[in-house]
């Protein structure tokens, strides 16, 4: 069961280093199974900030953030997270 | 060859206090080892990659330790692109292919530089950082010791190219001052050393000559170093007693980020001089929409120091080039001066610009002024002002920078309602100097004469022609050439955020007669030296 759901850059310089490293560092900590992209077959490893890093993501550009095995509610926490990371 | 004692080396000054030791030179010694292939089979080059992985770790860890909170935060950084499974992954597929340990993560290294690009100075930063990590990895399973060994007594006086956050971690206490041949008054050592309170002078490209052992004194103040010198000779740091609470003039800031208008807001500045916008834009491969501007603007709006904001409107040319919006090719010596061609041929651009402006004006209710850089004539002051009017509530202005519009500043009248002059490319221009690559001995001192002159005559036509003057560039943000600015009649200068409070303090210390005479002082030297050893003698300093 995968939870999808759309978070924005809202970072001005965008996905940048440090945003990705935070989010690496959340998605390892809490052994989370998460995927980011921009849609199609174009998802990265959320815990890897240099492939975060490589979705060369910028402001105000919309990305699908996947959680793996989680119910709903608590995926979308963590989909919640992940958007303060990227700023609003 | 030595330098003989007495030489003076000039670069940027990081820092108010001077010191004296003799030089440490760091050198970059050892080159990487070759990459080669392995006979040991991947398993063992993959154990030996992560423990040289764990060591790298290990040390940015302990160098974090010892460091100030700036390089801890950095090194930390470090170390989660330094242990990023997908790198180690990465490795492996090189390593099945036959590579030694090293020369495997060195590609993976390289593979991840290739995806990153190279769009922008804060990915080319990053692709530096992971290039540093990659030869601590190759070092550390070569056996090669790679830290710089400092002595834990000195005093010493390091001397090397430019310092990464893993070397500027291993500063002892030993290093009372730091010389560096690249860097700029940004780079990461002039942070740290900021920081830190270690005096420094960067970007000195004569310190290639200075030898180990030589003693020499740093003396930021005066942005010089001093081979054979005591302390005697450092130039004091300008403390000024103030005559009133307000400076003679409005002393505001130079910014390009929110990052910068939230450093702004921690000192004394009356809003900002000079909100340089392309900073936004350099990174962008797309052109962003009104409302992603107006977004990034508010942000700036709400940090920005109270008092008005004066926006430059996207100001681009080949030396800074903004990815969205090329420009047609053309043989220029100066490669700056595309900054309104550029818009000219990008209008609609301009347009949405200034619109994001307005619409973040009202929201955040800021006072907003709106000038375009590099203006040449009349028509053009003229077509940007009937452009932006109608936009928004602005005050409507134009950079001074071109010589052509310095000698038309009367014929503005009842056009703009502000000019500022930016001192930087006036004096190139004066000098025909090229600002990308500069010519040995060309001088672009704000001291000048020349340039002096140039400045009181837009004053003068600013002030009889009801336009506002002001000044933004480097030479505002020296202490006593801001005072020679208020006695020139220009009513506000912008300095760089870490000059905001000295430039006020210095401005506060005198009265507007004093400052014309010091103005007068400086006005009838003959050269940039004697100018400014005019001006000081005047100046009433602590």
């Amino acid at each position: 069961m995968t939870y999808q759901a759309q978070v924005e850059i809202k970072d001005p310089i965008g996905l940048h280093a440090r945003p990705a490293a935070l989010i690496a560092k959340f998605v390892k900590a809490a052994n989370l199974d998460v995927r980011i992209g921009h849609g199609e077959s174009l998802f990265v490893s959320a815990s890897s900030p240099l492939r975060l890093m490589t979705l060369k993501a910028g402001f105000g550009s919309k990305l699908i953030v996947g959680v793996e095995g989680l119910e709903d509610s608590a995926a979308a926490e963590v989909v919640a997270q992940i958007q303060e990371f990227l700023g609003g | 060859m030595a330098l003989v004692n007495g030489s003076i080396l000039t670069g940027l000054g990081v820092g108010l206090n001077a010191a004296v030791a003799r030089v440490w030179r760091i050198e970059r010694g050892e080159s990487l080892p070759a990459r080669g292939t392995s006979a040991n089979g991947a398993l063992v080059e993959a154990n030996a990659l992560k423990a040289a992985i764990a060591g790298v770790s290990a040390e940015l860890d302990s160098l974090g330790q010892n460091s100030g909170a700036t390089n801890a935060e950095i090194l930390e950084a470090l170390k989660l692109l330094l242990e990023d499974d997908e790198l180690f992954a990465v490795s492996q597929t090189h390593l099945a292919e036959g590579w030694s340990a090293g020369a495997a993560f060195a590609m993976a290294v390289d593979d991840f530089a290739q995806l990153l690009g190279n769009s922008s100075p804060t990915v080319a930063e990053r692709i530096a950082d992971l290039q540093d990590l990659s030869k601590r990895v190759q070092f550390n399973l070569a056996g090669i010791k790679d830290s710089l060994d400092l002595p834990a007594i000195g005093p010493l006086i390091l001397v090397g190219e430019d310092f990464s956050p893993a070397e500027t971690a291993q500063f002892t206490s030993a290093v009372v001052g730091v010389i560096t041949t690249g860097g700029g008054p940004t780079s990461h050592t002039s942070i740290i050393c900021r920081s830190r309170g270690i005096p420094a002078v960067v970007s000195c490209a004569g310190a290639d000559s200075l030898e180990n052992g030589d003693l020499v004194l740093v003396d930021p103040v005066g942005n010089r170093v001093i081979v054979g010198s005591d302390a005697s000779l450092a130039t004091p740091p300008m403390r000024f007693l103030a005559v009133s609470d307000e400076p003679i003039i409005a002393v505001r800031c130079n910014i390009g980020t929110r990052l910068d208008a939230e450093a702004a807001a921690k000192t004394s500045s009356a809003g900002v001089g000079l909100f340089r916008t392309e900073m936004l834009y350099l990174n962008q491969q797309t052109k962003p929409s009104t409302q992603q501007q107006t977004a990034t603007y508010i942000e700036v709006f709400e940090a920005a120091p109270a008092g008005p904001i004066v926006v430059r409107t996207l100001d681009s040319g080949r030396d800074k080039p903004v990815p969205f919006l090329t420009l047609a090719p053309a043989e220029t010596l100066l490669p700056e001066a595309d900054g309104y061609r550029l818009l000219g041929e990008h209008r609609g651009f301009l347009i949405e610009q200034l619109e994001s402006l307005e619409a973040a004006r009202a929201l955040t209710g800021r006072e907003l002024w709106v000038m375009a850089p590099m203006i040449a004539t009349v028509a053009e002051t003229a077509d940007f002002c009937a452009l932006a009017r109608p936009i928004g509530k602005f005050k409507v202005g134009i950079m001074v920078e071109t010589l052509s519009i310095a000698g038309l500043i009367g014929q503005l009248k009842g056009i703009v309602d502000f000019v500022s002059i930016g001192t930087n490319d006036l004096s190139h221009y004066l000098f025909a100097a090229d600002r990308v690559n500069p010519a040995p001995g060309t001088s672009t001192s704000h001291w000048e004469p020349t340039l002096i002159r140039t400045i009181a005559q837009i004053a003068a036509d600013g002030r009889a022609a009801q336009i506002e003057v002001g000044v933004c560039g480097e030479s505002a943000s020296d202490p006593a050439f801001a005072v020679v600015l208020a006695g020139l009649g220009v009513s506000s200068v912008s300095a760089s955020p870490w000059q905001v409070d000295v430039v006020r303090a210095a401005l506060s210390s005198v009265n507007a007669g004093l400052a014309r005479q010091i103005a007068k002082a400086a006005l009838v030297a003959t050269s940039a030296e004697a100018a400014e050893a005019a001006a000081l003698e005047h100046l009433p300093t602590a």
